[in-house]
């Protein structure tokens, strides 16, 4: 209903240059669809079809702006090619860049693997619901992540390093298909050593140069000793693994509204409208993409 | 509501009025059936017209816009402007004023306010107008019979005249400059309270009014009900199309010849199109046609009331005719019918 007729050319992006010190949600505000240019200051090969991409936002106003929470995402934009939904990996305590962990999986990402460090993307957000770090603060955490779910992971874990006297027990459970494709792999090498983390690399099928465990990623949960009911649980992964890690983790005793997972869905628009990551009666761009189980539970067809 | 009266034939010239300064969209004739479309005389709109074959969404949510304009070789945005343009929607029924109030309740959300649906919205008048149930007509069932807020205009017929609610100043400024307006009688009120129960008794009885949907779409979920509604479905998106509440949409980029600029655009999708809640990688979450379609009747029905407290289906009846394999909500409400009847044995 209109309260007065103007009409032609309406411009949808009124605010912003010159304007004051913008937070996350001021930028959200004016036009959510518009991705802001920033540029790829790094490129990491982790393994042979994932890489880690560094990005910094060319507006400084932005860049300043920018935070997010561990589990949060953006939308990643290549002008003609499209645009695609891609986790953060790096850490909130780290300002001024991000970094996203991108599969080489279709054409969008075919492309993006391309890209040479100085080249210029699109990226609007953060967008979602991430994990409740407050709510963690004080508690033991075990995380579990299956392959390219420790992309979102990484976040917490490296978020958790960075102010580690904060939690308890810190326990991290990351499981591959081989050692080929574990992630990280010298962040974590370099962590066994250390007291900060109870460390568990598993990979289904392992080969000479391993020396982790052998198995499916549940298969630590056998000698794992937990203080339930002072733990979070944070998982993400295929979507095959999370009735099983769930399982896994309600034997332990962790309570429902305290095991926290990640949905993997197409998130187009990123603010609830597009519906192509609908699940049930929730949208995991904004209700998700992190439910805990009990939310999971209520949401038909999420597991 | 302030509410005053007019005489049907002074319909044309009000029409005439917002003519003046608006485009003119209204129900027109198209053979056997009726659709929305821009008019420029009063003699073309048919405003005793059943339903229409889609809805108005289009004039709010355009089946493919324009987000921006881009430089592919740069990466970069080069515009953001959004052609908008003032319209009257002429003779739009109670439940697609009640359509156009959920798609409001979804992109005016105050955490994520779209911008491109408000500038339509901010450019369009509506104008209702009362109507006469169709067989596939069920708004009654879906609280969607009375447009309450939503409308600048409301025009319920009453003989030969329209008892008029006003909804907005701008629209009350152009009705008592193209009208000769006056205050309801006693008996303006009696008909108008006469042609309410008209139309209550208008509705057809054979469409079954089920309570509790929302709990029996969740208590029913797993029913193999679902596989052989949803196993028919030829994942043509025709209900999604015409339904006024359907606002699920793709973002594509599309480039101009020479692959140097484009447009990154918004386009009509549906939660039946067999791609749509696939992922990177392939998994598909909803892979058969029955899921999609159980979803599809989920969210109408009971997952959009979880959220918004109405139900997303307004009850219009679209669906159950553009749809040639006769999957509807109409379908879903006499399947719980069919349960209730078997007395739980
Ligand atoms: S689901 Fe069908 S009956 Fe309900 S509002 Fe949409 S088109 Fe109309
Ligand atoms: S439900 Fe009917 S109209 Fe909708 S996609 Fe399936 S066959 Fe087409």
């Amino acid at each position: 209903m209109a309260s007065n007729a103007r009409g032609g050319a309406v411009a949808v992006h009124p605010y912003h240059q010159g304007g004051p010190a913008l937070t996350g949600a001021e930028l959200m505000a004016a036009n959510p669809y518009r991705p802001w240019p920033a540029r790829i200051t790094s490129i990491t090969e982790l393994t042979a079809t994932e890489k880690l991409f560094e990005f910094r936002f060319i507006d400084d106003a932005i860049r300043d702006a920018f935070c997010h929470a561990p589990g949060q995402f953006v939308e990643l934009s290549l002008f003609g090619v499209g645009e695609a939904p891609i986790s953060i990996s790096s850490s909130p305590t780290k300002k001024g860049f991000i970094e996203l962990c991108v599969r080489r999986a279709g054409r969008f990402t075919e492309r993006l693997h391309r890209m040479q460090c100085g080249e210029t993307v699109g990226i609007r957000g953060p967008f979602g619901r991430g994990f409740p770090l407050e709510a963690m603060r004080g508690h033991d955490v075990l995380l579990v992540a299956g392959g390219l779910g420790i992309a979102p992971l990484r976040s917490l874990i490296n978020n958790i390093h960075d102010c580690r006297s904060e939690f308890g027990k810190v326990t991290i459970i990351y499981g591959s298909r081989n050692p080929q494709e574990v992630m990280f792999r010298h962040q974590f090498e370099m962590w066994r050593h250390r007291k900060d983390f109870d460390l568990y690399l598993t990979v289904d099928h392992a080969d000479d140069t391993w020396d982790g465990e052998e198995g499916l990623v549940t298969k630590p949960f056998e000698h794992l000793e937990i203080d339930a009911a002072n733990t979070f649980g944070a998982l993400c992964g295929p979507p095959v693994m999370y009735r099983f890690v769930v399982q896994e983790m309600r034997k332990k005793g962790i309570p429902y509204d305290r095991i926290y997972m990640s949905f993997e869905r197409h998130m187009k628009c990123g603010v609830g409208k597009c519906g192509h990551c609908q699940v049930g009666h929730q949208y995991c761009c904004i209700d998700g993409p992190v439910f805990n189980y009990w939310e999971a539970k209520n949401i038909q067809g999420s597991m | 509501m302030l509410y005053r009266v007019i005489d049907r034939a002074d319909v044309p010239s009000l029409v005439a009025a917002f003519m003046e300064r608006y485009e003119v969209v209204a129900p027109v004739r198209r053979g056997e059936k009726y659709v929305f479309e821009a008019v420029s005389d009063f003699d073309e709109i048919a405003l005793d017209y059943p339903t229409t074959i889609a809805s108005p969404k289009k004039y709010f949510l355009p089946a493919t816009e324009t987000l921006f304009a881009f430089d592919a070789r740069e990466n970069a945005v080069t515009d953001y402007v959004d052609e908008v343009r003032p319209r009257v929607l002429f003779g739009v029924h109670a439940c697609d004023i009640n359509g156009i109030m959920n798609l409001n309740s979804v992109f005016n959300d105050p955490r994520y306010p779209d911008p491109y649906y408000r500038a339509h919205e901010d450019a369009t008048l509506i104008v209702g107008v009362s109507c006469t149930p169709t067989d596939t007509c069920f708004c009654h069932l879906m609280d969607s019979e009375e447009a309450r807020p939503g409308y600048d205009l409301f025009l319920n017929a009453i003989g030969d005249r329209y008892l008029v609610s006003i909804g907005s100043v701008t629209a009350a400024n152009i009705l008592e400059s193209a009208c000769d307006v006056r205050e309801a009688t006693d008996a303006d009120r009696a008909a108008f309270r006469a042609a309410t129960r008209a139309r209550q008794r208008a509705f057809n009885p054979a469409i079954p009014d089920v309570q509790e949907i929302p709990m029996l779409m969740d208590a029913f979920h797993e029913d193999a009900f679902w596989d052989e509604l949803g196993g028919r479905c030829l994942s043509c998106n025709a209900c999604a199309s015409v339904c006024p509440t359907c606002y699920c949409f793709d973002i594509r980029d599309t480039l101009d010849p020479g692959a140097e600029t484009g447009r990154r655009e918004r386009v009509w999708d549906a939660c039946t199109s067999p791609q749509f809640a696939m992922v990177a990688g392939g998994h598909n979450f909803r892979a058969t046609p029955a899921a999609r379609v159980r979803h599809r009747m989920y969210h109408k029905l009971n997952g959009f009331l979880a959220t918004h407290d109405r139900s997303l289906c307004v009850g219009c009846g679209r669906c159950a005719a553009a749809c040639k394999v006769d999957i509807s909500p109409i379908a879903v409400l006499e399947f719980f019918e069919r349960k209730g009847a078997d007395d739980g044995e």
